[in-house]
């Protein structure tokens, strides 16, 4: 529909900052500075002052339950936006802070949005805090009182996944092998030591299917990006700006049992109206981050977001597709499994790792003539999903 | 350490009395012939307010699950490893619970179930699922 397509925000905002504060273990430092950190790093890559910034879009920390984090987050940083909220959609919750605040920028609410987040899940969390962090957002009344954490709504997509399409727990493996690669090719990665598939499928059972390297990291860490209109990306003589080429979201169940299909996702919608809004599909992009909560989660993403048919993700892996030299190199920077997960704001650094693909700026990881890309997020076994597509200037 | 236990609301209040009674109770529209298990005042499909509660025989099928192995929390760290299910009932809906009355291992997907009122106190009773 390309007379839709004319009013949309594709190639609006351009993103002219980024930046990353340590990752990993990162004692005695809270989200807050963790966020502000970053935020400091990403003003300082796009040559502008703090109070530059109209507006800041954040996700939640647990390990500083703010309700308004993005509120608290401005006075510590010392700034008075005059757009701001704090979003909470899980694990969704990073593309969607880059959706909303293009469609702010597009619409003239804001100006300079930084998007921001922090969280120190590793070292940051009384045990009070900690358990939360992992029942909370499951049901209190239908869930809870079985003992259900949200890696076992994950775990029970996977598994079915498996009894319907054949997938095995070796390609699952396949997955962590292939990002810990990645990861050993990233500067600061948490975790960066080598394994295998064996190693995977001997390192203890957590929720079946998935034993513990088939989940993701508990980390520390911030990301923070810096979004504005393309007009003043331009005025600034920003040199590599990334555009928000397009944005997609869906949000098909709240409660587990209440998932449409456990093996295919609100993703496939999400993605498809990115894809429309960017006017490209999914043989065009380059490189993806796909959120990678469990192993199994980028499987059935690899379908979903059109990168292989349904049901044939597992061999899609094993085949080398999603690495270097495949059809789309996805987590290049190791990704949840590898590099570092904070939380909700994990996915930011997914990101952070397209962004500087797309700038040509990863050294021996970089991903020749990266041109566009996607990024995927997705939270609370699979309820919510956002897609976002980047390109350079060459793709508008 | 004690687990987390419901607390009925105004949606919920007469399915958790009628578990208390030993019936797994099932909103049935009489606008559309939606059955719902996930307890609300209005039907999930056409919106309309006629429901009546009707106890559900308690067969069903299981659609996936997970053996947990690493408890969320202390509370569940006695039980573990425990078998998630999702549960197809007869009725329709899908329900999640926990297997009962068996090893975890033995539970396989297609299983045919069967409800088990379980007490776990004098105000909440909890469905949970044997092999029928
Ligand atoms: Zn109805």
């Amino acid at each position: 529909m390309p007379s839709i397509r004319k009013q949309t925000l594709r190639g609006k905002v351009a993103i002219i900052g980024i930046g990353m504060s340590s990752v990993g273990k990162v004692p005695g430092k809270s989200p807050l500075w963790l966020a502000a950190d970053a935020a400091g790093k990403a003003l300082a890559d796009a040559g502008i002052g703090k109070n530059e910034i109209d507006g800041v879009l954040s996700s939640h920390a647990f390990a500083s339950p703010f309700h308004r984090f993005s509120v608290a987050f401005s006075e510590y940083f010392g700034i008075q936006p005059t757009f701001s909220n704090t979003l909470q959609v899980s694990g969704a919750t990073a593309a969607t802070m880059f959706n909303i605040g293009a469609a702010a920028i597009h619409s003239g609410l804001a100006e300079v949005v930084l998007v921001v987040g922090g969280d120190s899940l590793l070292t940051g969390l009384t045990p009070d805090l900690a358990l939360r962090s992992m029942t909370e957002s499951r049901d209190q009344q239908y869930e809870m009182p079985f003992g259900i954490p949200v890696a076992n709504t994950f775990a029970m997509t996977a598994h079915r996944h498996m009894k319907d399409f054949g997938t095995t727990s070796e390609q699952l493996a396949e997955v962590a092998v292939v990002q810990r690669r990645h990861a050993m090719r990233t500067p600061g990665a948490q975790q960066t030591t080598p394994i295998t598939v064996d190693e995977v499928l001997n390192s203890g059972m957590v929720t079946t299917p998935y034993h513990k390297l088939d989940c993701s990291l508990i980390s520390d860490g911030g990301a923070a990006f810096i979004l504005t209109s393309a007009e003043h990306a331009k005025a600034l003589g920003i040199k590599n700006p990334i555009y928000i080429l397009g944005g997609g979201e869906c949000y098909t169940h709240e409660h587990i049992f209440l998932m449409p299909s456990l093996t295919t996702t609100g993703a496939v919608e999400s993605s498809r109206r990115a894809y429309d809004m960017a006017g490209y599909g999914p043989k065009d992009m380059d490189l993806a981050g796909v959120y990678d909560c469990f192993t199994g989660t980028v499987i059935m993403m690899l379908e979903d977001l059109g990168f292989c048919p349904k049901g044939e993700g597992g061999r899609f892996v094993e085949d080398g597709q999603m690495t270097y030299g495949g059809q789309i190199p996805s987590n290049t920077h190791g990704g949840l499994l590898s590099f570092a997960h904070s939380g909700i704001p994990g996915s930011l650094f997914h990101f952070h790792e397209v962004i500087a693909q797309l700038r040509g700026q990863c050294g021996p990881r970089q991903v020749p003539d990266a041109q566009l890309g996607l990024v995927h997020s997705l939270g609370a076994g699979f309820a919510t999903n956002a897609t976002t597509i980047l390109g350079t200037e060459n793709t508008l | 350490m004690k687990k987390p236990m419901p607390a009925p609301d105004a949606d919920s209040a007469a399915f958790w009395r009628g578990m208390r009674d030993g019936a797994l109770l099932l909103q049935h529209c009489g606008d559309c012939g939606n059955v719902q298990y996930y307890q609300q005042a209005m039907c999930r499909q056409c919106g309309g307010e006629d429901l009546a509660h009707r106890a559900a025989s308690g067969r069903g099928r299981v659609h996936s699950f997970s053996v947990v192995h690493r408890a969320p929390g202390p509370a569940f760290k006695a039980d573990i490893p425990y078998a998630v299910l999702l549960v197809d009932l007869e009725e329709g809906p899908r329900m999640i619970s926990t297997y009962t009355g068996g090893k975890p291992e033995d539970v396989v997907f297609d299983m045919e179930v069967m409800l088990v009122c379980e007490k776990v106190n004098d105000e909440i009773t909890l469905p949970r699922f044997r092999k029928a």
